[in-house]
This record gives structure tokens, sequence and C-alpha cells, in this order.
């Protein structure tokens, strides 16, 4: 689409790969956007911590946001560790979530799940070993039914 | 296209295992143990032991008990059972099975018999009055070790790891490198190694001929 016009000290929505593009060329500085406040981190993180499903996040792409934001940019964002380590701990209190939800979903042997407000990331992360394991599970469950005699040659 | 090689997975879980894969292969050549309702003529000469002697043409009498591998047994299982009767290994009997609903965790599958659920599944092929509790058994040692796997797979980046395998059986090992390979992705996108380019592993090998070989 068409961006700009560009004037020097005033504020405008850009792409974020033109963002990081004109921060690496030196051309302007990030504003980092609305949810990356200490604050406003820590009351999601200890939201977090105390619901026991998946609390929605404030953006779909929070790790991979945090993480270009905080490499490229960090000297625009302001506490850019401790934002780093209240996104690190977010992110862990849900994979752990995600893998106390797998366990008993494997011990009830329960043929479906839905989770809300998880985002691609953490699927992505935990989901090739778990559909495995399930593709296992699912072949053994299925050698409980009794099979139909494959052919066998009388003599 | 990263890998040179695609393998073929093992079919063992399921109803028939898959001709092409060398897991199943492996596992295939364990050994059960089979006694032969018929006598079989001139097998004694592979089973000194159990022949009747050269003057009955080296046979192996009716009712002897052989260890064959798995693959011979089940060409030779009948359900008319004229050739062979196959006994269960001790770890899918009763007592066994009991260990395991105690507490799967504790065993050591690997030391059991590497292929412990292919084999399984496999045995059940042979219609024993059994056959729902051995399925049921290793449904549920499964379902007791997946936890440990899930945890000690996700967790351990860059360790030896040859600890935490050594009670696993092949299956569950095949699991555990799933886990590992997810944990490593995600280690090397939070290092940034995702938008380098590094040289295909095809290629690495490649040495490059020096100049002085190719003039002669």
């Amino acid at each position: 689409g068409d961006l700009g016009p560009f004037n020097p000290g005033l504020p405008v929505e850009v792409p974020l790969w033109l963002a990081i593009n004109l921060k690496q060329r030196q051309k302007c500085r990030l504003l980092p956007p609305e949810w990356m406040d200490v604050e406003k981190l820590e009351k999601m993180r200890d939201h977090e911590r105390k619901e026991e499903t998946f609390t929605p996040m404030p953006s779909p792409y929070y790790m991979e946001l945090t993480k270009l934001l905080l490499n490229h940019a960090s000297d625009n964002i302001p506490k850019a560790d401790e934002i780093r380590t209240l996104v690190k701990d977010m992110w862990d209190t849900r994979i752990a979530k995600l893998r106390v939800s797998a366990d008993s979903f494997v011990r009830q042997q329960e043929a479906h799940a839905k989770l809300d407000n998880l985002t691609l990331m953490e699927i992505n992360t935990s989901g090739t070993f778990l559909t495995q394991a399930l593709n296992h599970m699912y072949k053994l469950r299925t050698n409980l039914q009794p099979s139909e005699s494959t052919q066998s040659q009388d003599f | 296209m990263s890998e040179a090689y695609f393998r073929v997975e093992s079919g063992a879980l399921g109803p028939e295992e898959n001709f092409l894969s060398l897991d199943d292969i492996l596992m295939s050549h364990e050994k059960l143990p089979v006694r032969t309702e018929t006598a079989m003529p001139r097998l004694g000469a592979f089973f000194l032991e159990r022949s009747a002697g050269a003057e009955t043409d080296n046979a192996v009498p009716q009712g002897s008990k052989l260890e064959l591998p798995l693959w011979l047994a089940k060409g030779l299982f009948d359900n008319k059972r004229r050739i062979l009767s196959v006994e269960l290994p001790k770890i899918y009997q009763e007592g066994w099975r009991t260990v395991f609903s105690a507490d799967a965790n504790v065993v050591d599958l690997h030391k059991m018999g590497p292929h412990f659920y292919g084999f399984g599944s496999q045995l059940l092929h042979f219609d024993s009055p059994e056959n729902a509790d051995i399925s049921q058994s290793l449904l549920q040692t499964f379902i007791g070790r997946f936890r440990r796997i899930m945890d000690s797979s996700q967790n351990a980046y860059n360790e030896d790891t040859s600890a935490l395998v050594a009670r696993l059986d092949e299956m569950e090992r095949g699991l555990f490198q799933t886990g590992q390979k997810g944990l490593n992705d995600f280690q090397c996108w939070e290092k940034g190694q995702a938008s380098q380019i590094t040289a295909s592993n095809l290629v690495q090998n490649y040495k490059k001929r020096k100049f002085t070989d190719m003039e002669d």
C-alpha cells in the first residue's frame, strides 16, 4: 500500500519489516507497541499464572514481535531487559500449561480438545511431538478391536 | 529439502508391518518361543540338540520347543494351527502386565526387548486368548510413560541425553527425538539462525579438488 509522507519528527505507522529496515539504516526511531509496557506485562503475567486456561495475548505474534523489536531496537524501548524477562515468563507459563493439558488429554484418552488463545508459535513448538504421540496411541488403540482375519494360504 | 534420505516409517504398531521399513525388519528379527505341532523333516540340521537323529531324516520331532524369529513364526502360523503354536514371551504375560499397570515408568523397556510396542502389536496376530489384555496393557504402559518422555525431551537442550533414553524402547526413542528436534528448532529460531543461510549438508562434503590433482 502507500505509506508516508515521512516528515521528520512526526510519528507514522509502517509495516514492521519496513520499520526494522529503516532502523537498521539508522533512519528512524521505533516506538514500542502499546502493550509492551512493564506494568501491563506484569499484570498479564500474573493473570496468566492464576488462570488454568490460556488468557488472551496482546497480539497473536507477541513472541516474534518481542524478539524482533528487542533485538533491533532495544534502545528505543524503555526497560528492555525487564520486558524480555516478563515475556519469557509468560511463554514458560503457557508452555507448561500446554504440557499439562497434553498429558491429561493422553491419560484420559479423549478424542477432542479445544484450546483457546494459543498463538502459532506455541502450537508449532509442541505440535509435532504431540501429533506423533497421538498417532502412536491411535494405532495402539485400534489394536484393541479384533481385526478381520487376513488372507492366509491354505495348503 | 534438507534431508537426503527419506526413511520408511515403521508400521509395526498398526495392523501390518511395512516391508521396506528398517525398524520393522530389525524388530521382526527378535525371537519368539514356539512349540512345533508337527514334525519338521530335515530341520534337525539347524537345531542339533532337538533333532531326532539321522535315521529319521534329521527331523525336529513334534512338540519340541524352539525359538524362532518373528518373521518366520508369522509365516508358519496358520489359523488351523497345524504347524506351530506360539507361547507368549514373559513380558507380555500376566505377571509383567501387573508390573506395568502398577507403575509403568520404572521398567527398563530397552532391556525387555528394544521393540516392546512393535513386537507386542505383531504378537496379536497369533490369536492368543490373552490378546485383549495384551493390547490394553500396551496402551496403558504407553500412556503412563508419555509424561516423562515429553518432559525429558522438551527440557534437555544441548545435554548428553544417553542417560534419559537408556530405558526407552525404540518407538519411544523416536518420539524423544521428535521432541528434541522441536526444542532445537525453537532455540535455533531464538538465536536468529533461522534467517541465516548455511550450506546444505549435501554440499559440504564435496571437497574441492586441488588444481594440482587435475593437472596429472
